[in-house]
């Protein structure tokens, strides 16, 4: 800034002539935010400064340096804009303002002062223009910095907010399958061999979701499932909480030390999901089930837990719901083999694995063979022979006894014909059998194509297959009674014992199980209780016309005392083993050689 | 060459955050130029990287009147800005700003909310630090071809009143939109949430006058440069002006718009085309 005080324009009556062409001269050469007679007007407070230190005494090139850093300040930044300033100053300035005749006739001196206060104002122009383009990379490399933050720091965002959508629910905001897998999948990794850390596991399944669903639509059962999502996650805050699908969550406990830190968070899940959830004006009340598994890392790997948890959740499920329930080795073991035994069977059967053992059913009267009992056995690839106490209920359960009764049934049949004679060859029936359509014509086929006499086919059937209370079943027990087939009740006197169908029924005979039998062997009270329940029996069934077969004979003593209660018949090992069908012809000799 | 709105057309539709994001991430330094940046060297500014002056040297080498171009079109600006502000109007949205370094809308009118946009980051960035805190002036990043977003920004929405007057600024943009991405329709979208009495001020390159190997010649540079110009005639200028009353002298070339004083020897070497419509109704 100048000291000296502003020079009144009217000093210089040449000085807007100047401005002017001065103004003309810059035209175009830089953009200059303002007017062209501002620019004026404004070049013209610059000529008159220029002029008043061009004649101060001495002179004050300062204030081209000043006039030099202005130009640059009003934007006149271009390298013409300079060069045309500096042309027209020299060219116009002196003769414009009337300067060169003024103090210095020859002009030399002021041409002097001139030239200095040019080399000032260029000076100042070039400080201007270098400050000014250093401060403006400064601000714009500063500008990129910034936007090269904010766009890293969008992109972290956005990858933070891809990660959440990849790792939540969208529906509950609880972390999904994908971030429990890979919870679950580091615990695992980070365990070393011989660490002893244990992983706790809570599968949650609603109970009676659907029913929500179905009734009240989806709608209310989404709700529902945030309602139950976050009181689990409110409630169990120590532990991961994912929502698996549909209405299935789990927990994760990472720091296990022993189920009960499971069994804790189990019950916490049960009675956060216990408490009614208001949806909608509905009082919705549902219960949890819930698998819990907890054990050592070491040993296992996450899917097997997994499954563990989720076979668990099923034994809760069908223990009642609205619990848990504890996995259990050894239970599962058993399910395993089952399920395995289950998945074998149809496979067997094409295969003609089951194959059939006789035991032989004796005259207590006469002592000679009357009749065997086709007992099946599996003659399984991998565990050997098995017996009917691992298979039959597995196939009761299936459907598939329906099948493998009919196959011994024929099985029996052919091999009774083959060894001839006129023992009859007793067979088992299933509830599923006796209540099975096809059972009639399937029995009326296969004498037909055996040409088994029916009078030799003797079915055993259990209490409960007859007393259904349905009539398909005494039908079809009817229709198999005038083909002229023996029919018999088995395990007689340990199911409820319902005599009335003993009146209509088209039986001929009862078996009495063998637990009666083993009580004649012990001592008075017992003994003599089951003595007398026998002689009742073989009363009743002698009252009724029905042959009375006991059951579980195994020593001679048992013989002696069912002959003289009066009972017909007996099996059991006492009488003989169960042989194969090709030892059944070498029977007949039987009561000869216990008659002696 | 305000180059601004399609700051960085280079790269850009600049459509997902993600997608934009992760390209900034280059280009918010000076490996691509930038259409703002380079806009900012033809008016003598230093707010440019060696990339932006590289391919701005190729312009000027096709066209020499580049720099003239970009004055013209920036005392256009001015002289629009200063007009509206005379008529009483109080928000402006400049689309396509580019770096607002002096004679910017917000140093004009000095009472009014601006609200600055722009697609180069860096461009956003500058603006943000100039303008500082200011509660009546921001600038964000957006795509003149997603007035949607623009309309809906948050900075937008708290600045300016759509129930108000507000003056859309699209200044020597356009040409480097398609008409495959429909200008006449995104300046609707626009023109539909503008209140009775709001304008729109618009410039253009205009190919009319200009002999075909120099329009050949400077589309070959932009074509190159990633920005492929697309210069309209005055009377598909004027088309996208529909829906708008043209204000006194209509589509002109720019130095003929309400000129000062002392007008260039020959508008057309200005090369651009613009005039400002206004909204029909009152206020």
């Amino acid at each position: 800034m100048t000291a000296a005080p502003p020079e009144p324009a009217a000093r210089w009556p040449g000085a807007a002539a100047f401005a002017r062409a001065w103004a003309k001269a810059v035209m175009g050469t830089s953009y200059v935010p303002m007017t062209q007679a501002e620019l004026e007007q404004h070049l013209l407070s610059l000529t008159v400064r220029l002029a008043a230190g061009l004649t101060r005494e001495p002179i004050d090139v300062r204030v081209g340096y000043e006039i030099g850093g202005e130009l640059v300040a009003t934007h006149l930044t271009s390298p013409e804009g300079l060069g045309r300033t500096v042309e027209v100053i020299e060219l116009r300035l002196l003769r414009d303002l009337g300067m060169a005749c003024e103090a210095d006739p020859d002009g030399a001196a002021v041409q002097d002062r001139l030239a200095r206060v040019l080399g000032a104002l260029t000076t100042g122009f070039t400080r201007a223009l270098r400050d000014r383009t250093l401060d403006e990379q400064e601000t714009i490399r500063r500008a990129a910095l910034v936007a090269r933050d904010q766009a890293e720091r969008a992109l972290r965002v956005s990858e933070a907010r891809f990660r959440y959508q990849a790792t939540h629910d969208p529906l509950t905001g609880l972390p999904n399958r994908a971030l429990f897998a890979e919870r679950l999948g580091a615990m695992f990794a980070a365990v070393a061999s011989h660490e002893t850390a244990r992983i706790g596991l809570c599968f949650i399944d609603l109970d009676g979701f659907k029913a929500v669903n179905d009734s009240l639509g989806h709608h209310v059962g989404d709700q529902l499932l945030v309602a139950v999502a976050g009181r689990l996650g409110d409630r169990i805050t120590q532990h991961l909480v994912a929502r698996m699908g549909g209405d299935e969550f789990v927990v994760l406990i990472e720091e296990s030390t022993c189920v009960d830190d499971a069994i804790k968070v189990a019950d916490a899940a049960l009675a956060a999901v216990a408490e009614p959830v208001h949806i909608g004006g509905h009082e919705l009340c549902v219960s949890a089930s819930i698998g819990i598994v907890e054990r050592e890392v070491v040993g296992t790997e996450p899917n097997e837990v997994m499954r563990a948890a989720d076979i668990t959740l099923h034994w809760a499920k069908s223990a009642g719901k609205g619990r848990w329930a504890l996995f259990d080795p050894e239970r599962n073991a058993r399910e395993v083999a089952r399920y395995a035994l289950s998945a074998g069977m149809p496979g067997a059967l094409d295969r003609d694995e089951f194959y059939l053992e006789y035991q032989p059913l004796v005259s207590l009267a006469g002592g000679g063979l009357v009749g065997v009992e086709a007992l099946v056995r599996w003659r399984h690839p991998e565990l050997g022979v098995l017996y009917p106490n691992r298979f039959v209920g597995i196939a009761e359960e299936t459907g598939l006894i329906v099948r493998l009764g009919s196959a011994i049934l024929a099985q029996a049949c052919a091999q009774a014909v083959a060894w001839g004679g006129d023992t009859y060859v007793s067979v088992n029936l299933a509830v599923r059998q006796v209540r099975d359509p096809r059972l009639v014509p399937d029995v009326t086929a296969i004498l037909h194509e055996t040409g088994l006499p029916a009078a030799r086919l003797q079915l055993e059937l259990t209490e409960s297959a007859v007393m259904s209370g349905d009539d398909e079943p005494v039908s079809a027990l009817r229709a198999l009674a005038d083909l002229g087939v023996r029919m018999v009740i088995d395990d007689f006197g340990t199911g409820y014992s319902n005599l009335s169908y003993l009146r209509t029924l088209p039986v001929h005979g009862l078996k009495v199980d063998g637990s009666f039998v083993a009580g004649l062997d012990r001592d008075p009270p017992d003994g003599s209780t089951d003595e007398r329940i026998l002689a009742a029996l073989v009363s009743l069934g002698h009252t009724l016309g029905l042959t009375v077969t006991a059951e579980g004979v195994e020593t001679a003593g048992q013989a002696e005392r069912l002959r003289a209660i009066g009972c017909d018949a007996a099996q059991g090992w006492y009488f003989g083993v169960p042989g194969p069908a090709e030892q059944v012809p070498g029977l007949y000799p039987y009561a000869a050689v216990q008659n002696g | 060459m305000r180059q601004a709105g399609v700051g960085g057309v280079a790269g850009a539709t600049a459509g997902e955050t993600a997608k934009a994001s992760g390209v900034a991430g280059s280009r918010a330094g000076n490996e691509r130029p930038s259409l703002a940046r380079m806009y900012d060297y033809y008016l003598g500014g230093s707010h440019n990287f060696a990339v932006d002056r590289e391919a701005a040297r190729q312009v000027i080498a096709a066209v020499p009147d580049a720099p003239l171009m970009a004055q013209a079109n920036r005392a256009f600006l001015r002289r629009v800005v200063r007009y509206l502000t005379e008529t009483g109007i109080r928000q402006f949205l400049d689309i396509g700003s580019g770096i607002p370094t002096a004679g910017n809308v917000h140093e004009i009118a000095v009472d009014a909310k601006v609200v600055y946009v722009d697609l180069d980051p860096v461009a956003v960035a500058h603006g943000r630090e100039i303008l500082g805190g200011s509660d009546r002036a921001t600038a964000i990043q957006a795509d003149v071809r997603q007035p949607d977003r623009i309309l809906s920004h948050p900075d937008v929405r708290r600045l300016l009143d759509f129930d108000q007057p507000v003056a859309v600024m699209i200044v020597a943009v356009l040409h480097y939109i398609a008409d495959a991405d429909d200008p006449a329709g995104l300046i609707g979208r626009l023109r539909d949430a503008l209140a009775p009495g709001s304008y729109l001020a618009l410039s253009q390159t205009c190919g009319d006058g200009r002999g075909p190997d120099e329009r050949l010649a400077s589309e070959e540079v932009y074509r190159r440069a990633d920005h492929p110009l697309h210069p309209r005639t005055r009377a598909e200028i004027g088309r996208l002006f529909a829906g708008f009353e043209l204000v006194e002298p209509g589509v002109v070339w720019v130095p003929q718009w309400r000129p000062d004083a002392g007008c260039l020897d020959d508008p057309a070497a200005a090369g651009f085309v613009g005039g400002l419509g206004r909204k029909p109704g009152l206020p």
